[in-house]
């Protein structure tokens, strides 16, 4: 899929952020500056999430309640590894066990690292993969692994 | 006695307070900058260890600074956050056992009510704060000690994260802070470049409202960047990088202060506060002082020194105080850190 905006990122994870029943963990790869929290505020907006949802980057993880919830998710758990994160800090700040439970979505920024270890624990995953095109535009692919 | 380890800094302060002033006898910080260089970055696991190896001998060396003996603390004081949950966890603990051990009182501080109230002088209601640093960049309105109200922050990146990820982009080193601050102190002194002239925009500064963002404007600089590592020579793209820094730097400081010149002005404010790493930043301090006189005359500019701007223990005692004569104590066994901890009140 091709978004000509920021906006237009937003709206897609808002779309995106339907699709999603619960349990999801998705690996967010792309540039600095591809869009990556873009995309995860546009999923929180669909969540139905109001808080501002800002760059994880400094604690590694940010968890957002949702309180009126359609479905059965319950928190959008957003982590980033942009500081060369290792398996012993994500279990250190708690975030594995997110992965585990099916009333949370967790998107991982920069999270290309981790899928060697989501195979081997056999957790399911989706990447979403953001390529920039121009200032503007961007390529975003969606798989399910 | 005040401990702090949100983030890659351990630190512990000693402090004696008497008739609402008080004298620092000890303020010790053990930086981590020099290893997570290496990674361009706080690497939490790598953090955690080092302030589980310095904190204990920093306490040691803290007391035989100050001339005292762990006996003669009457109060204990902990960043409790927001930061590291691995961090923060190490100086909780240690506050806890010191505090059960000890049987003192303890006190949980959040590190941003640290940074508004790091500079010594007293504060003239309401006071309009900006924190900003690796992790945060707030605007918060301080009615009261104790009172305070988040107004503003930053949408996506904080405005710290933004100069290192540019410093990244740019390739000029971590911390970014320093790095940027250095590259475009040579290109004040620099001739102009024919043909080049780097504009970056002013995210959300024509917007009403006190939200801030920086995540564009770094994207705005890699695609610059990009552009110009396309068409310049070598030596010249090593000028175009200073101005590049310049530029960014400019961009940032004019946010930042444009948004706390009109939150102070919205809210009738007596006193301008600027706290946090990002504010030993040359730039922003002049720019503070220049802002607020020209545009908010008699309002009173409160920074801090500079060793005051990172994290430290002693403003973590400072702010305490004002806990303290609430006795506003916490049960150490019911101490847990909270790495989002919003300041409000």
């Amino acid at each position: 899929m091709i978004t000509k905006s920021e906006k237009e990122t937003i709206k897609l994870g808002e779309k995106f952020a339907k699709t999603l029943e619960g349990g999801e963990v998705i690996i967010m790869i792309g540039d600095l500056g591809a869009g990556k929290t873009t995309l995860v505020k546009g999923v929180a907006k669909g969540l139905g999430i109001t808080k501002v949802v800002n760059s994880p980057t400094f604690v590694l993880m940010k968890i957002y309640q949702i309180k009126v919830a359609e479905k059965k998710i319950r928190n959008l758990i957003h982590i980033d590894t942009y500081r060369g994160l290792e398996i012993a800090d994500l279990h250190n700040i708690g975030a594995i066990e997110y992965f585990h439970r099916k009333d949370c979505v967790s998107f991982v920024e920069w999270g290309a690292g981790l899928e060697d270890y989501l195979r081997q624990n056999k957790i399911s995953y989706q990447t979403i993969k953001i390529e920039n095109i121009s200032e503007n535009e961007r390529k975003i692919i969606i798989k399910n692994k | 006695m005040a401990l702090e380890s949100s983030c890659d800094e351990t630190a512990v302060a000693i402090l004696n307070f008497k008739n609402d002033s008080f004298n620092i006898l000890a303020n010790l910080v053990s930086s981590q900058v020099q290893v997570h260089a290496k990674y361009g970055g706080v690497v939490p696991e790598v953090a955690a260890r080092l302030h589980i190896e310095k904190i204990i001998p920093l306490i040691q060396t803290a007391l035989k600074q100050a001339g005292k003996k762990l006996k003669d603390v009457d109060c204990l004081a902990v960043t409790a956050g927001p930061g590291l949950m691995s961090s923060l966890m190490i100086g909780t603990e240690t506050a806890k056992a010191l505090a059960l051990s000890l049987n003192k009182p303890l006190i949980r501080i959040n590190h941003i009510e640290g940074h508004l109230l790091s500079a010594s002088e007293k504060l003239k209601f309401p006071a309009v704060g900006l924190v900003v640093s690796g992790g945060h960049t707030q605007i918060i309105l301080v009615n009261d000690y104790l009172k305070y109200k988040l107004i503003g922050e930053t949408r996506d990146d904080a405005a710290g994260e933004a100069f290192d990820k540019v410093a990244k982009i740019l390739g000029l080193g971590y911390p970014g802070g320093p790095a940027i601050g250095a590259a475009a102190e040579k290109a004040i002194s620099m001739k102009k470049l024919s043909g080049i002239t780097i504009q970056l925009p002013r995210p959300m500064l024509d917007k009403q409202g006190f939200e801030m963002s920086f995540s564009g404007l770094k994207t705005s600089v890699l695609y610059k960047w990009n552009e110009l590592k396309k068409r310049l020579k070598p030596t010249e793209l090593d000028n175009a990088k200073c101005l590049m820094a310049a530029e960014f730097q400019r961009a940032v400081v004019d946010v930042l202060i444009g948004k706390t010149i009109l939150a102070a002005k919205k809210y009738d404010a007596q006193t301008i506060i600027l706290g946090g790493g990002v504010s030993a930043n040359k730039l922003l301090r002049a720019e503070v002082v220049d802002m607020a006189d020209k545009k908010l005359p008699g309002v009173k500019v409160i920074i801090p020194e500079i060793k005051m701007t990172g994290d430290n223990a002693s403003m973590i005692a400072q702010a305490a105080y004002f806990h303290l004569l609430k006795k506003d104590f916490i049960d150490p066994l019911k101490l847990k850190p909270d790495p989002n901890w919003q300041l409000v009140s």
